[in-house]
Parts: structure tokens; C-alpha cells; sequence
């Protein structure tokens, strides 16, 4: 199967920063990766890099075409909110369909009218009179009505409540998310995504830190919990990341066996955002130590 | 079964969900169509004020008065048939004069407005995020400031001037105004649209140059576009007169501006050109004018390719800007 998104030594700075440095990753069709980084990271970097809106230095290949010279026809088959503000807020919700239905072969009218009439936005508003929920759901709406590819989300929900948050993506994965479709996105909510991803790149300063399918992640990390007399014991089978939680202390370990590690206490699977956490922080205590 | 449907558009049946399969090409000018609109919609001004001028310009009709009106000796006469029927020529061009005045006011401030705005409101995102080309978006801009614009502005400029004349007759015919007045003469009507068409042509090629500078400076000032597009010209003017006291720059200026009569091969205020006491006729000039000679002009071609160029720098903006 070819990878809808290949990168291979993918470089761009910014003069002397880098915000991505030599990162290789293959993303596989029908797919949801979350891109997952602190802020600063190089995640939108990399997003514009694959959505040819920035000149960079290596291999990239979306939808197996180089979005530096063929960003037209990548066009076709991509959709992407870079975030919620970008709707002009002049424009009229009955505009945006008709210039998007104007201008895009594979834009379906009547399924944008469809989801649009389920929520309270009136044809003729204009963007500014739009609450910020509802300019992503207008948003939201043009996307879905568009056959694409891959769909790219950069913070698709900043700034909006957990309803909506949470109605986003459930319409995302009902309404729209197929086994031909590839999802890519970004959020600092990682918690609220991580029942929906299958898969995750951690990325920090501009580096690929972790790159995974989410149901290896059982197989590869475990999260120890000990008491604090167990602590230095545990210590010994060298975790990359701990933390003191109620007195307890949480370890988190990478290719360590269940077996060797369930005398010492409680085992579970580390959440993706924990897991996070434990990655990122755990650079730096390695760094430090 | 459904019903084989040419276009894509909103009548399509909810029902039928079936996608279009493998790769469509959307027609060019369909997509150039929606993005013509698309700036209408975003820059009402763009049609606003034309209608409002041209709406001023109908209603001058009805104040003016010319029974009182006290002709000087050395004024034209204007019962000879002759100068009326000049004076009603020049009457149809002096109408759209304001007219054109007004739009290249607008459609200067929306080169110099449209590709910065995309960038300050941070839209720009959203339309490069559709499968429009950064040419294909460039163009559609530099052909509504540069020729819709124009040509919607000749069209309603004609309609403004019919109606004048409409209400002078009614009002020659109810005894409010002299019957000096009127003189309506369809040939000569159509000679001075025809001269005016071929105007705007020829000003439309001609103008190409300072569009597409203004449409660059649009693509690529951070902020400050106005001051981008006139403070960096009077500084090299000045620069130049205090440096070397010469003014090239100003003479260059002032032919891709006023030179625009002669490359046109006629006279801006055919009136002044008038002899003592009779009113030249723009039918006249019509029939006398060289329409090839401003096609003949080897400036002209020069100032659509520098106009090429400077468009093209503005599309490789638009494209490769990373600045969002």
C-alpha cells in the first residue's frame, strides 16, 4: 500500500532555527494520526510543508505528489482548516457554499446544506455574525460536503467549549471518516482525541520523538505505579519518566515486560496524553540527571 | 436513475451521493466566473459606488437650468443644429466623466487592497485551501480592477446618459426647459459610445501597468500599502530633482497617465479644441480618429509586458509567502 503521506529528511529553518529538522515519517491511508508536540514543536511548520504552503528542504510526497509543484492538483484531493479564524468574516454563509461549490470538483451542495441545517446557522449570516462554535461548523461543513483524501486539522477546535469540542469530533468520525480517508491533525487537547487516533508522531523541537500505531503502545510502554518505599527498587529497571502522584510515584518504562514489572506494583497502559507528558519531560530529565 | 446533470451545481438531487469519480478538471471559466463574483461580494464598493455616482449623475437632470442661462457673445450658438448637436455629444461624454474619475479612484484602492487583505485577515489560508491556482486567483483581481470594473462602469455610464436625456425631454415637452435643450440623434449617440468604448479599450491596455504595480505592491507590503504605492515615487521624485534637478520620473509618469490622449490620437477636452463659437461634434472625431494608431503605439505593448511581469512577480508571491 502506498503511504498517503511519505517524508523522507524533510528539513526547513528559519534562519538559524530549526524548526524541522530531518524528520522521515510515512503515514498510511485511512489512518487518524494525531501530530503531537509542545508548542513551538515544528508542527505546523510540518503541516505547511505538506499542504505546499511553505518551501522546504528534503522529500515529500502527499497523495504521492510533490506539493511544492503540483499544489494544484493536490488541492483536489486535500482539505484543511488551519484554524479557526481564516473564514473571511465577511463573507455569508450562502456565499461560502456557492464559492466553494464554484470552484471545487468535488464539492457536494447538497450535503453541506444538509449538516448546516441541523445547526442554528441561517443561510444568509454573515461569518461575523457568527458565534466561534459556528464559524468552525460552518467550516466543519464545507469540509465534510468535500470527497477528499486527506484532511488536514491544525487546532480545528481552539478556542471553542467541550461541547462542541466534542460534537466536532464525533461528527468527523461519523459523518465523514471512511477506510479511504487519512485524518491528520493537531490539538493540545490530546485526552479528548486519543480514543479517536490510530495513530501518534510525538514531535519536539523539530524532531520525530515517538511514531506509532496507538494499539502497539500496550506491547511497547507500561506505567508503574509504587509506593515511595518501592520507588528506588524500581528505579534500578531505569524508567525514562516518573512522577509523584498522591504520595505514590508513577514510572513509565519502554520494552520492559509485564512480568518483570508486576511485583512492584500497579501496571497499566500509559495514556497517549500521559505518554505525552512522560516523552517530552522525560528528555529533559534525562538531559539534566 | 438519474438524470445526467452537465454541471455540479446545487440542483443536484440530495439523493444522489454518488461522487464523481477519478480526476475532474473544473472549467477554467467557471472557476474565473465565482472568483469575479467572489470580489464583488468582498468589495462592495466595487459596484456601490459607480451606482451611486451614476444615480447623482441622472438626478443632475432635474436642478439644471438653462432658460436663465446667459450666453456671453463670444459663447456658441446654440440654435444652429450643428452646435447642438455638439453640445448634446459633448453632453453624453462630460456625464461620464465623473463617472470614470470615481471608478479609477475604486478600482485603485482595490488593487492596492485585495491581496493584502486575504494576508491581514488571515483568509488567505482558506482560499489557498481550496483548489484555486495563485495564477488563476492573481488574474481574477487584476481583471476585476482592471476590466469589469471599467467596462461594468461604460455600461452604466450609458444607461445614466439615456436616462438624462430621457428626463431633459420630458422636461423640454412640459415647458421647464427651452427646446434648445434636447437633441437627441441616435447615429451620433452611437458614435460617441463607440468612440468611448474604444477609449476605455485602449485606456484599459494602456493603464495595464500601474493596475499590475498596484496589485504587486498589494501582494507583497506588510503593512502601509497606500504609502508603499505613493510615498517611495515622490521620494524618487525629489530625490531626483535634488539630485540631479532633472525630472524623468515625473514625465514618465505623467505619459502613463495623461499620455494615454495621445496614444489615442485625441484630444481629452475636444471642446477647448473648438473654434470660436462652435462646439465640435464627437461623432465627428469618431469618424476621424485612427483607431489603429494607439495599437500601432510600440509603448503600449511595452507597458502591457512590464505589466506581465509585475503580475507574475505577484502571483510567485502570493505562492511561495510564508508569512501567516
Amino acid at each position: 500500500m502506498t503511504a498517503v503521506i511519505e517524508a523522507r529528511g524533510l528539513k526547513k529553518s528559519y534562519g538559524a532555527t530549526h524548526a524541522v529538522d530531518s524528520v522521515s515519517f510515512a503515514i498510511q491511508p485511512g489512518r487518524i494520526v494525531g501530530l503531537i508536540g509542545p508548542n513551538g514543536a515544528g508542527k505546523t511548520t510540518l503541516f505547511k510543508a505538506i499542504l505546499g504552503l511553505t518551501q522546504f528542504q528534503g522529500e515529500l510526497r502527499v497523495l504521492g505528489r510533490d506539493p511544492r509543484s503540483q499544489r494544484n492538483e493536490l488541492m483536489q484531493d486535500v482539505c484543511f482548516i488551519a484554524d479557526v479564524a481564516v473564514l473571511p468574516r465577511w463573507l455569508r454563509v450562502s456565499q461560502a457554499l456557492d464559492f466553494v461549490a464554484g470552484v471545487h470538483p468535488r464539492f457536494d451542495r447538497a450535503r453541506a446544506t444538509d449538516f448546516l441545517r441541523k445547526t442554528d446557522i441561517k443561510m444568509t449570516s454573515r461569518v461575523r455574525e457568527l458565534s466561534k462554535g459556528m464559524v468552525t461548523q460552518l467550516h466543519l461543513a464545507l469540509i465534510l460536503a468535500i470527497d477528499a483524501r486527506l484532511l488536514v486539522l491544525d487546532e480545528p477546535t481552539l478556542g471553542l467549549d467541550l461541547l462542541f469540542r466534542r460534537q466536532f469530533y464525533d461528527t468527523l468520525l461519523n459523518d465523514y471518516y471512511d477506510k479511504e480517508r487519512t485524518i491528520v491533525l493537531t490539538t493540545h487537547q490530546v485526552e479528548e482525541i486519543e480514543n479517536l487516533l490510530t495513530d501518534v508522531i510525538f514531535i519536539n523541537r523539530g524532531h520525530v520523538v515517538l511514531d506509532t500505531a496507538v494499539d502497539t503502545l500496550p506491547d511497547r510502554y507500561i506505567q508503574l505505579t509504587v509506593t515511595s518505599e518501592n520507588a528506588a527498587h524500581a528505579r534500578q529497571l531505569r524508567p525514562f519518566y516518573e512522577r509523584e502522584v498522591f504520595g505514590r510515584v508513577a514510572m513509565f518504562f519502554e520494552g520492559k515486560t509485564a512480568q518483570e514489572l508486576s511485583p512492584l506494583g500497579e501496571l497499566r497502559t500509559p495514556s497517549v496524553a500521559d505518554l505525552f507528558v512522560a516523552k517530552m519531560q522525560g528528555r529533559q530529565q534525562g538531559g539534566v540527571s | 436513475m438519474s438524470t445526467p446533470d452537465a454541471n455540479l451545481s446545487s440542483s443536484a438531487a440530495p439523493a444522489a451521493v454518488a461522487p464523481p469519480a477519478g480526476a475532474i478538471t473544473h472549467p477554467l471559466m467557471k472557476t474565473m466566473r465565482v472568483l469575479v463574483r467572489r470580489e464583488f461580494w468582498e468589495h462592495r464598493s466595487l459596484w456601490i459606488t459607480p451606482l451611486i455616482v451614476a444615480g447623482l449623475m441622472v438626478l443632475a437632470a432635474f436642478p439644471i437650468h438653462i432658460g436663465n442661462m446667459q450666453f456671453d457673445d463670444k459663447g456658441p450658438d446654440f440654435t444652429t443644429p450643428e452646435n447642438r448637436l455638439g453640445a448634446f455629444t459633448l453632453m453624453i461624454w462630460a456625464q461620464t466623466v465623473p463617472q470614470y474619475l470615481v471608478m479609477a479612484i475604486v478600482a485603485s484602492f482595490y488593487l492596492m487592497d485585495c491581496l493584502y487583505t486575504e494576508r491581514k485577515d488571515r483568509s488567505i489560508l482558506f482560499w489557498k485551501s481550496l483548489p484555486v491556482s495563485d495564477a488563476t486567483t492573481v488574474i481574477s483581481k487584476l481583471l476585476v480592477g482592471l476590466v469589469v470594473v471599467p467596462l461594468g462602469v461604460y455600461l452604466t455610464a450609458m444607461v445614466a446618459g439615456v436616462l438624462f436625456q430621457v428626463i431633459w425631454a420630458i422636461r423640454v415637452a412640459s415647458g421647464s426647459l427651452p427646446n434648445i435643450a434636447v437633441a437627441w440623434d441616435t447615429v451620433a449617440w452611437l458614435k460617441v459610445q463607440g468612440l468611448m468604448l474604444y477609449a476605455l479599450i485602449v485606456c484599459i491596455l494602456w493603464f495595464a501597468p500601474l493596475a499590475a504595480a498596484l496589485l504587486l505592491i498589494s501582494a507583497w507590503a506588510r503593512k502601509n500599502v497606500f504609502l508603499w504605492s505613493t510615498l517611495p515615487v515622490l521620494i524618487a521624485i525629489i530625490m531626483e530633482r535634488v539630485a540631479f534637478g532633472t525630472r524623468y520620473i515625473v514625465d514618465l509618469l505623467q505619459y502613463r497617465t495623461w499620455g494615454i490622449w495621445d496614444a489615442l490620437g485625441v484630444n481629452p477636452t475636444p471642446a477647448q479644441s473648438a473654434g470660436h463659437g462652435r462646439v465640435v461634434s464627437l461623432a465627428d472625431l469618431f469618424d476621424n480618429v485612427g483607431m489603429s494608431k494607439a495599437f500601432l503605439n510600440i509603448d503600449l505593448w511595452l507597458g502591457l509586458a512590464v505589466a506581465a511581469a509585475l503580475v507574475f512577480a505577484a502571483i510567485r508571491i502570493r505562492r511561495y509567502r510564508d508569512d501567516t
